[in-house]
């Protein structure tokens, strides 16, 4: 994969506006405090084990959350558009309950399963859940009928027609779903942790606000921001190797 | 009794909401030989494809009966094969595994089916270009591709949905040589849907004209030309001849819509 270096540009270029306004003296620094001094601090806590430690907690909760919802997201998913009784029975639920924030059901779960990982866990879960199963629906009801036919009168029976036909063809609708629930279960899961938690990555930023660290919290920032990026990029190439036919027959075949 | 008997087929969609039911397809009756080239012209929406998906067992006749060497269509059935205008190919499998898809569903060996590849691959003309994904190639191969699929079954009847009708001209006029020349290796009965009609006199034994909405059968004409048939044909009186009287009969069919002169 090539990798444009006018694409560190805007990064940088950011940085260096950060670095000349703290340098100017136009902030107090634990207002803003330069970039150095924030890769400083973010350099002590890796080498104390500060933040390897966090962020391990942090993805163990994130990935739980997200492999179960993946799981069950694509399973349903899968009966769904397969049967209209179990679309019919399901529909009006999965409409009642995905557009409900997911920290609405904050209380309820804490009080139900306490403020541990069980509650952060059913958080993520929830966020990620409704893109996966959503894009699974629509991956296999998207189908072209008349590939159907043409795999049909080559004698696809109907188990040979889901495993060799439907789910190849909506695979690139489904791996899509999978991609945007990683950015969910970030989110939620940084939430969660600010919420009530003394481990985990959203965990120290509040924790350093609490104790005007500012250096602290934009460390913190910074590490969640490089999780999440390259979350993505390991499942960009993930998408761009598994569905490659679909990048090439699709516009996604400009971008690496 | 012929190889394929379609006996007073009837075929109606019924509408949405209570809407009337439309009628199609008006009781046609056609009976086609073995190793028979059929051409199927007629205006859009003559019910000439619902015709074929019929035959093919991916429709059910609303009323008649329709038999294959004596037994009743029920279903698909892998001696049935379709190649569709628009090619559908799986995009995610290379030519090769295009071609395969058939006999590996329905369990034929890996060194047979292999082999069988080969071959059609060798017979479309596609050396070179197993390894390739259908995004890789043009529109003609495409359709090569989706004829060499439709074969890899050994199919007794091959079924044709204007398999050219996407192609340019040139191409096309290449892919109707081809054509002949692999019916005449593969031997199967062929129904060939086409909106050319040079195109059916040049592929066809019989080329059969079907009326506007309700389709049935307005005229059947049998070409009586020598084989192979070459491009010089095309010019020939004899062509012509059928040409004009072809042309005559659709331009009957060619209906006006009221609506033009409102």
């Amino acid at each position: 994969m090539k990798i444009a270096y006018r694409k560190f540009f805007s990064p940088l270029f950011f940085l260096l506006c950060w670095e000349g306004v703290t340098r100017a003296g136009m902030v107090e620094s634990w207002f803003l405090p330069p970039p150095m001094e924030v890769f400083a601090t973010l350099w002590a806590m890796i080498v104390s084990g500060e933040v390897p430690y966090h962020t391990a907690v942090s993805m163990g909760r994130a990935a739980s959350g997200y492999l179960v919802a993946a799981a069950v997201g694509i399973g349903l998913g899968l009966l769904i558009a397969w049967s209209v009784l179990i679309e019919d029975f399901f529909d009006p639920l999965i409409e009642l309950i995905r557009p409900l924030s997911t920290f609405a059901l904050v209380p309820i779960l804490f009080l139900w399963f306490g403020v541990g990982d069980t509650s952060k866990v059913i958080i993520i879960f929830k966020s990620c859940f409704f893109p996966i199963l959503l894009n699974t629906i629509a991956g296999i009801k998207g189908v072209d009928r008349k590939l159907i036919l043409a795999a049909q009168s080559l004698g696809a029976n109907g188990r040979q027609l889901w495993l060799q036909v439907l789910i190849p063809s909506a695979l690139p609708v489904i791996i899509t779903g999978l991609r945007i629930s990683t950015a969910m279960a970030m989110m939620s899961l940084v939430g969660v942790e600010m919420l009530s938690s003394d481990s985990g990555l959203g965990f120290l930023v509040i924790d350093a606000q609490r104790t005007f660290d500012t250096r602290r919290v934009f460390a913190g920032i910074i590490v969640l921001s490089a999780v999440g990026f390259s979350i993505d990029f390991a499942a960009r190439i993930i998408q761009s190797k598994a569905v490659a036919w679909h990048t090439h027959t699709s516009l996604g075949g400009k971008y690496p | 009794m012929s190889f394929i008997d379609a006996h007073n087929i009837t075929k109606t969609f019924s509408g949405r909401n209570g809407a009337e039911a439309t009628l199609a397809i008006a009781d046609i009756s056609l009976a086609i030989g073995e190793n028979e080239f059929i051409a199927l012209v007629g205006p859009s929406g003559c019910g000439k494809s619902t015709f074929m998906l019929m035959v093919a067992g991916l429709e059910k006749p609303t009323r008649g009966e329709l038999t294959i060497d004596s037994r009743p269509v029920t279903g698909p059935d892998q001696q049935r094969a379709i190649v569709f205008q628009e090619f559908l190919l799986f995009p995610w499998k290379t030519v090769r595994g295009n071609i395969e898809f058939g006999p590996r569903l329905n369990g034929v060996k890996k060194s047979q089916y292999r082999l069988l590849s080969e071959e059609l691959i060798r017979l479309v003309g596609l050396q070179g270009f197993e390894h390739c994904y259908p995004y890789e190639l043009s529109g003609g191969m495409k359709q090569r591709v989706a004829i060499a699929r439709a074969l890899a079954n050994k199919p007794r009847v091959l079924l044709m949905d204007e398999p050219f009708g996407a192609l340019d001209a040139i191409t096309r006029e290449s892919m109707q040589i081809e054509l002949q020349k692999i019916w005449q290796q593969a031997r199967c009965t062929v129904l060939f849907i086409t909106h050319s009609i040079s195109e059916a006199i040049f592929l066809a034994d019989r080329v059969v004209v079907m009326s506007s909405r309700p389709g049935s059968i307005k005229k059947d004409v049998a070409i009586e030309l020598e084989r192979p048939r070459t491009r010089e044909m095309f010019t020939s009186e004899r062509f012509r001849h059928y040409e004009r009287l072809l042309k005559e009969c659709i331009w009957e069919e060619e209906q006006i819509p009221q609506a033009c002169f409102a």
